[in-house]
């Protein structure tokens, strides 16, 4: 996987389903980018992975469990939004065993 | 066995087993456990108290696959003193490389008593209680309610969350992992468990509160399919019998209210507990990304198992209420092609065979290490995940629709038939190529062999190396 994202970039991590869909371990995104617009994002690149893989999925930022606001309604002050060097991991649920 | 008391829940939360715990604490150890446990009780914060605890609890150990080896070997060894194991498998030659508590000389014997055979040689002092038949949303709460911890060592969504629920409504700590290809994930849920419907960031999380729901079983794929590298499993499990041994030696299940002013609350960390993540990388050496430590959430206001208003109950489970195989099955399959656009693997083969299909492109969607153990004459390899990815940078980014054709095809009508592993990738794909128009408006033929590369050793070549 890779080290520092470039300036103005986030990293985002692709475990297990997500490294599949993306064919990749881990990208680096433009920063800042609100974390409600991730999904979107995400879409645009992949055609498809919000409903194979986003939609179950775990998001982190930094190590630490967020909750991907559901719409564009998010209250003022609120916005959670992934700044530049943050790494993201998008973790999908895995069954096997 | 001293302090072998049937656990059942009551009314306060706390379970008889409980107790036993903490009167087995003032016995003396036999010369037996003495010497057997001496290397571990010497460690730091275990002793003989932490000894005791283990060798009077119960564990649950649910699926003797890949997890449930490892995970039951080193409880066994470190002498929890009842251990259940469930699994209704046989043991298969292609189990070996992981499942390392079966052997080759016990292929075709029931897990359970493959893995107790070997589990009585590594340590006869605990209680094996053998399950040879699956959990069901019927027997679950009563099998569950037997032990203080549960292991979830299963292979599927259905059990995985049929045994969180149930782990909520009687109140156990679960210790769930998981793993595939090259990735692991472990979590310990519900521990210290806390009544249903109480919410409060300060009570631990289950597994529907860090998993909403299961992805699309299109995308969930099992070890059959997808593969999994031993060690990879291997760590998953034996990290989950770290974990048991941790919660029970120290006592971390106990209930909160009970561990009130106690001089170590290490529950506190438990709260918001960790999701290990191994990734096994096989393009590099070990580096700083494999393993990562995630602080996850507490339990959730509105989860349907242990949210405020939660209306799950054991009866309803019994009685079918959840669904669990509907609500972890596909919706109706999308794709339906017409019958022309389809054709069996015997057909095709006799149609070649004939002569009757000489000029044609055959495309073989499975991923490239399925590829290469064997393929139908002729078939060129293009990764099905390869081509979804083509697909949409060609929707997205407006280039020519050939480009997601190998060069073969290009220039003419040529006919194409896609096959795949067992047969839905393929229909998928004769979708994704007439909605990019490579059909030329009904000019070229596009067909979907049946049944995949399965269907073609069944019908055409018993002996392909299909995996």
């Amino acid at each position: 996987m890779a080290s520092k994202p470039p300036p103005g970039h986030f990293n985002i991590l692709y475990f297990a389903s997500a490294g599949s869909y993306t064919s990749k371990n881990v990208e680096a995104l433009p920063a800042p980018l609100p974390l409600r617009k991730l999904f979107d994002t995400l879409e645009e690149r992949y055609q498809g992975i919000r409903g194979s893989v986003l939609d179950h999925s775990l998001v982190t930022i930094n190590l630490t469990y967020v909750d991907v606001p559901d719409d564009e309604a998010v209250e003022e002050g609120q916005e959670v939004v992934i700044q530049e060097g943050d790494e993201v991991a998008i973790i999908p649920p895995v069954s096997s065993g | 066995m001293e302090g072998d008391v049937e656990s059942q829940p009551v009314a306060d939360g706390t379970t008889a087993a409980t107790d036993s715990v903490a009167n087995g604490c003032s016995r003396r150890l036999t010369d037996d456990e003495f010497d057997r446990y001496s290397r571990q009780m010497i460690v730091p914060g275990m002793g003989k108290e932490g000894q005791l605890r283990l060798i009077n609890s119960r564990v649950l150990v649910i699926g003797a696959g890949g997890l449930g080896c490892p995970a039951a070997q080193y409880i066994a060894g470190a002498g929890v003193g009842t251990i259940g194991i469930i699994d209704n498998d046989v043991v298969e030659a292609s189990n070996l490389h992981r499942q390392v508590g079966h052997a080759t000389s016990r292929i075709g014997m029931k897990k359970v008593d493959s893995l107790i055979t070997h589990l009585k040689e590594l340590n006869p002092l605990p209680t094996y209680v053998p399950y040879p038949f699956q959990l069901t949303p019927q027997n679950a709460a009563d099998i569950i309610s037997k032990y203080d911890l549960v292991m979830d060592c299963t292979d599927n969504p259905v059990t995985r969350y049929l045994i969180s629920d149930v782990c909520v409504l009687v109140r156990k700590p679960l210790v769930t992992a998981a793993a595939i290809q090259k990735s692991g994930q472990l979590t310990v849920l519900n521990c210290p468990p806390t009544p249903q419907g109480l919410v409060d960031s300060e009570y631990a999380p289950c597994y529907r509160c860090c998993f909403r729901k299961p992805p699309p079983p299109s995308s969930m794929v099992s070890c059959g399919e997808a593969g999994i590298m031993g060690p990879v499993v291997g760590m998953m499990g034996v990290a989950q019998a770290g974990e048991a041994i941790k919660i029970l030696a120290s006592a971390l299940h106990m209930p909160v209210a009970k561990n009130v002013g106690d001089n170590n609350t290490p529950e506190k960390n438990l709260k918001q507990p960790t999701l290990l993540i191994y990734t096994f990388d096989l393009e590099s050496a070990v580096g700083p990304y494999s393993f990562r430590a995630l602080k996850m959430g507490g339990r959730k206001r509105n989860c349907f198992a242990c949210g405020e208003n939660s209306t799950l109950t054991l009866e309803g489970i019994k009685t079918g209420n959840p669904d669990y195989v509907q609500f972890c099955s596909a919706p109706a399959p999308v794709v339906s092609l017409a019958p022309e656009e389809r054709i069996t693997a015997a057909a095709y083969h006799a149609a070649k065979e004939k002569g009757e299909l000489p000029d044609h492109l055959l495309i073989d969607t499975r991923e490239k290490e399925h590829f290469s153990f064997g393929s139908i004459q002729g078939a060129i390899n293009v990764p099905f995940g390869k081509l979804l990815m083509k697909a949409a940078a060609i929707k997205r980014d407006g280039g020519p629709a050939t480009e997601i054709l190998p060069a073969e095809a290009v220039k003419s009508n040529t006919p194409i038939f896609v096959v795949c592993r067992t047969g839905s990738d393929s229909q998928e794909t004769v979708e994704k190529f007439k909605e990019l128009g490579l059909d030329n408006g009904g000019k070229r033929r596009i067909v979907d062999i049946v049944g995949g590369m399965k269907a073609w050793k069944q019908e055409v070549d018993p002996t392909f190396p299909y995996i």
